[in-house]
């Protein structure tokens, strides 16, 4: 019996690392009473998988939890004990129960974020939304990525292009952010951070952007199936 | 992201408490002086939290320091300190507390009062700025710390933190002048120590001559608060659950305080006696609380010596049937070299063994006797036997190095034990060894305390310990057996400020602007720094650390009185150096001259 689970990480609580969040969730199972299942061996622990860690500093309104259950507990309680003993910036927001089938991990592929940011020249404000139709007309950007690859880093050279499935620009919030939405690919067949295509477009399109003061929300999750980009079941 | 672990500062955790202003009388910022999840692993912290919250009109809220990389952005762009809970500036609470738990703490308590942009001496804070005050073991000798703060707390806080408060909240409504309430603490309070009110003049060898109260009326004396009675005590029933891994991520549950074995190094053991100890009913009626408000899945029953508790294995055994559904278990921090204690821990672990640790704390006989450790080699055998019998394969053994009247022979007999429990081990038939077999031997350098029979004795010279050291590393070939060592440096460095007087204040406060903090973590610890510091000063670090004190000098904390006697101390120090033992006060009193102690009620 698995509950899949949606949740949000908000607020201050952005800043809790996976490790952080794992640890979180396997208290809040024991102190709401789910009766969660345990794995066998000498040192069990509870049966639950996040999909797709969030970089620490982001908040989401799309974060996905399976949780495999010894008994069947009806959603709607579970998510009342949930939230009770969860704090009030992490809090599930919907549930269901699925059949088990691929894990998260493998389903989810893309990521829908909004990128705000500060870009401006001497107190002007500069053009985003005008350097963007330039950037949609690049045919590649490439970043570098470091690997570990055993105790060795090796940096290799990216293009991004095709993990980008759409950019718009929304305009500017009342503290002067600029507002950019972003469909990048997220997961095993492909990953970009909004803040590695920040950083690339502050370099190909000059934006003196203020990297430090870049705020980024992930507001949804899709799974592709053939090609085709899909709501989560 | 500029630093690391920002869940360090975010607070918000399970059973924080955050109180409107506007309904707070009185306002606490608690400080722990070192990162936070050591600060948060220290159950004293947890105590005063929720005893001050516990107050409706008086809020408490936790500071820790902030970690190099933090620091290096505030300062760059000017963020005062902050609390963890409402995130406002340090600066604008009532109180600033520090807890003393280590003397290599005492630079990042000037820093935390930099940060927040505090004056760093008392004498430059009016009363628009924080009271700051400090408690804990280390403030029995507070004179190192004299000139930084305002007031200590000597002895246990449960009961005085609440009068101080309560001082403060009546002089806010009429006025609060510093002085004035600094001047009727002391005069009206047991346990609390105001240094500016107290002056002392020095003989021409360095060492003190007098002591006097500035204004008249003042006890000459500071007695240390005790609580009496452990079961009607304030007890935390909820504690802070923190998101990061911290050192101990667990409910810890006091068992009692004070023990009575008597050893000769330990501070701990003196200043906190008589022994006194919670009912079983309390403890069950706090663990069924802490469980419930926690989640946690582990109480770890702390004391100085956790097997002596006299109820220990109904405890144990009503923990684990109330609590065995919920899957929590119960752990013992320290562990007594006998077969008894292994029997109570076989039965807490049952699934995964995992390493034993032992503390004989000398190489020989000889210098167990002299330090008054009584546990003797054919305890050790029993005790480490049983555990391989049991499937525990991995043991550490703790020592201290530099200990009063060592020979080499005691010092290699660390690598005697340590080769003995590897031979326990292979000796035993092939088909009965289980596990992976290692054994670790840790040695520390000692530092003589206060308040101990150890503390007229004369620290060995960061020489003599390193001979020591490689004495012990060059015995030992084999692969089985490692040798740890503490760095001899800090250890010298702890022995200066813990037996320091007023004047070693000077050296913390030019180590720290030289750019000295977080002295207990290695990847900091500045050595040259603080010697150049004391040089500068014309300050001589052996005269603190290396000196053979005699038993007539005044010692910098003789004013405070900590339980037992001095005489006590000076007869103990005596029998040392015969190598004589002094029985565990269990099993009758041994006269350490503590009026109608407690101990008679528990146990006869």
């Amino acid at each position: 019996m698995i509950l899949r689970t949606r949740f949000k990480k908000i607020g201050y609580l952005k800043y809790l690392s996976h490790l952080d969040l794992v640890r979180l969730f396997t208290r809040t199972f024991s102190k709401a009473g789910i009766p969660i299942k345990f794995s066998e061996g000498f040192n069990p622990h509870p049966k639950f998988s996040i999909g797709n860690p969030l970089p620490l500093g982001t908040e989401s309104l799309a974060e996905y939890m399976d949780v495999e259950l010894a008994e069947v507990i009806k959603p709607e309680i579970f998510m009342e004990r949930m939230n009770k003993a969860l704090p009030e910036g992490i809090q599930l927001v919907d549930c269901r129960l699925i059949e088990k089938g691929p894990s998260l991990t493998s389903i989810i592929a893309w990521s829908h974020y909004d990128i705000r940011f500060v870009s401006e020249q001497s107190g002007e404000a500069i053009d985003v939304e005008g350097a963007l139709s330039r950037w949609n007309k690049l045919s590649e950007v490439y970043i570098s990525k470091k690997k570990k690859k055993g105790k060795k880093k090796v940096e290799r050279q990216l293009d991004i292009l095709p993990l980008i499935g759409n950019l718009t620009y929304k305009g500017m919030d009342s503290d002067g952010f600029h507002i950019i939405s972003g469909l990048l690919k997220s997961g095993e067949s492909g990953n970009l951070k909004p803040i590695e295509l920040i950083e690339a477009m502050d370099r190909e399109l000059e934006l003196n952007i203020d990297l430090d003061m870049v705020m980024i929300k992930r507001l949804e999750v899709f799974a592709d199936e053939d090609g085709e980009i899909k709501e989560l079941v | 992201m500029k630093v690391e672990k920002p869940s360090r500062y975010i607070g918000m955790e399970q059973n924080m408490v955050q109180k409107n202003p506007d309904e707070v009388d009185v306002s606490f910022a608690f400080s722990f002086p070192d990162v936070y999840e050591v600060g948060m692993s220290h159950l004293g912290m947890h105590i005063l939290y929720n005893l001050i919250n516990n107050e409706s009109r008086y809020s408490c809220e936790r500071v820790f320091a902030p970690w190099v990389d933090m620091e290096a952005q505030m300062r760059k762009e000017s963020i005062p300190l902050f609390t963890i809970e409402s995130k406002e500036e340090v600066k604008n609470f009532d109180f600033l507390g520090f807890t003393l738990q280590y003397e290599m703490s005492y630079t990042n308590i000037l820093n935390i009062l930099d940060l927040s942009g505090i004056p760093i001496h008392s004498r430059d804070r009016g009363g628009e700025f924080p009271l700051v005050i400090a408690g804990g073991p280390c403030a029995y000798n507070p004179e190192p710390l004299w000139e930084f703060i305002d007031l200590f707390v000597i002895g246990e806080g449960e009961e005085v933190t609440l009068d101080l408060i309560k001082l403060y909240d009546k002089h806010k409504k009429k006025g609060y002048d510093k002085r004035e309430f600094l001047e009727e603490a002391q005069a009206t309070m047991e346990g609390i120590y105001v240094p500016s009110l107290y002056d002392v003049n020095y003989n021409e060898d360095g060492t003190i001559r007098d002591r006097f109260p500035l204004v008249s009326g003042l006890p000459e004396t500071i007695s240390k608060r005790m609580i009496r009675d452990l079961d009607s005590m304030f007890s935390p029933e909820k504690m802070l659950v923190p998101y990061m891994e911290t050192v101990h991520d667990r409910i810890s549950m006091e068992l009692f305080r004070g023990c009575t074995h008597g050893c000769r190094f330990c501070q701990a053991g003196m200043i906190y006696r008589p022994i006194r100890e919670k009912s079983v009913d309390r403890l069950m009626e706090l663990a069924e609380k802490l469980v419930d408000s926690t989640g946690y899945e582990n109480i770890s029953l702390s004391s100085l010596s956790s097997c002596d508790y006299s109820q220990l294995q109904l405890l144990i055994s009503s923990l684990m049937d109330r609590f065995e559904d919920k899957k929590v278990g119960v752990s013992l921090p320290s562990l007594r070299l006998d077969s008894v204690s292994i029997d109570i821990l076989k039965e807490i672990e049952k699934v995964r063994k995992t390493g034993l640790t032992f503390a004989p704390e000398a190489g020989s006989q000889r210098l167990r006797d002299v330090i008054n450790k009584g546990v003797d080699e054919e305890d050790l055998v029993n005790a480490v036997g049983y555990a391989f019998k049991e499937g525990w394969s991995r043991i550490k053994l703790y020592f201290m190095i530099g200990l009063p009247t060592e020979t080499e022979d005691d010092v290699l007999g660390i690598k005697e034990l340590a080769y003995l429990v590897k031979d326990l081990f292979f000796n035993r038939p092939p088909e009965e060894r289980k596990g992976n077999f290692s054994v670790t031997a840790s040695a520390s350098c000692f530092v003589p305390k206060p308040f101990t029979p150890f503390q007229w004795h004369g620290q060995d010279t960061i020489e003599e310990f390193q001979a020591k050291i490689n004495l012990v590393k060059g015995s030992i070939k084999d692969k089985k057996v490692t040798f740890n060592y503490h760095d001899p440096r800090v250890s010298y460095l702890e022995a200066i400020v813990a037996r320091g007087d007023r004047k070693t204040s000077k050296v913390i406060y030019k180590a720290w602007e030289k750019g000295c903090r977080f002295d207990g973590w290695s990847e900091h610890f500045k050595y040259e720094t603080w010697l150049e510091a004391m040089d500068e000063l014309g300050i001589d670090g052996s005269f603190y650390a290396n000196r053979n004190r005699e038993f007539s000098e005044n010692l910098p904390w003789d004013f405070i009185n900590p339980g037992p006697s001095k005489k006590y101390l000076q007869n103990e120090y005596t029998k040392a150096i015969k190598g004589e033992t002094t029985r565990d006060c269990r099993l009758g009193c041994t006269g350490c001259g503590i009026q109608d102690c407690a101990m008679w009620g528990v146990f006869n």
